[in-house]
């Protein structure tokens, strides 16, 4: 079976590579995108299984991204974990209305970022219901 | 306790310490975790201490910025109320 892809969306660098060593050690393979631009053209060239999304992004923000996933029907499955250094008030529930399955305010705890993404995988790929 | 930051300003801050953390917290993770390496039980310490004094400001931060009482041991866990 195939690793399961995660597009990593992030203008920072250093967030991206800590997380793909994290992610890349769990069996995951990762590609990056740095903007909304290319976070846009990424989840169409590399059709990833779940994109983590920062929301603060050059170019637009994450709030961008995900509009223009779920006007896209190929790519609107796909599950979106958004991963924020920005304060909670307005930004949890808005990026949970807009169709991000967790919202997480940075730092994470390592181990309840991967829950969260095995959880989301299992979902979209019909393996699991929400309620589970 | 301080007043609330101007929202402004607690956005800033917000973004800004908060990257900054988890930066600190993955590499450290990372080193904790073996991923970079095995480290002695000494350097193994040192990270350990290193990341318990950043749990403790995170806690700070999400106390004065989003009015969230923290603990070290508290960092965000929302899956269940989400999923």
């Amino acid at each position: 079976m195939d690793k399961p892809k995660i597009l990593v969306v992030d203008d920072n660098p250093t967030i991206r590579k800590g997380l793909s060593i994290r992610l890349r050690a769990n069996g995951y393979e990762v590609v990056f995108a740095e903007d909304a631009i290319s976070a846009t053209a990424a989840l169409i060239t590399e059709e990833p299984d779940l994109m983590l999304l920062d929301l603060g992004l050059p170019a637009g923000d994450g709030f961008v991204v995900m509009e223009r996933l779920h006007k896209n029907d190929r790519l609107s499955n796909i599950p979106v974990i958004v991963l924020s250094g920005r304060e909670l008030a307005g930004n949890r529930d808005r990026a949970l209305q807009a169709g991000a399955a967790a919202f997480f305010q940075k730092p994470v705890e390592d181990g309840t970022l991967l829950f969260a993404i095995k959880k989301a995988l299992d979902i979209s790929r019909g393996e699991l219901r929400f309620d589970q | 306790m301080p007043t609330q930051p101007s929202s402004d300003l607690s956005a800033y801050l917000s973004h800004e310490l908060r990257n900054a953390l988890a930066c600190i917290h993955q590499f450290g993770n990372i080193l904790v975790d073996g991923l970079a390496g095995k480290l002695t039980s000494e350097q193994r310490e040192y990270v350990s201490i290193m990341l318990e004094n950043a749990s403790t400001i995170r806690s700070v931060l999400d106390s004065a910025l989003d009015g969230v009482p923290g603990t070290p041991e508290k960092l965000p866990n929302k899956i269940e109320t989400y999923f």
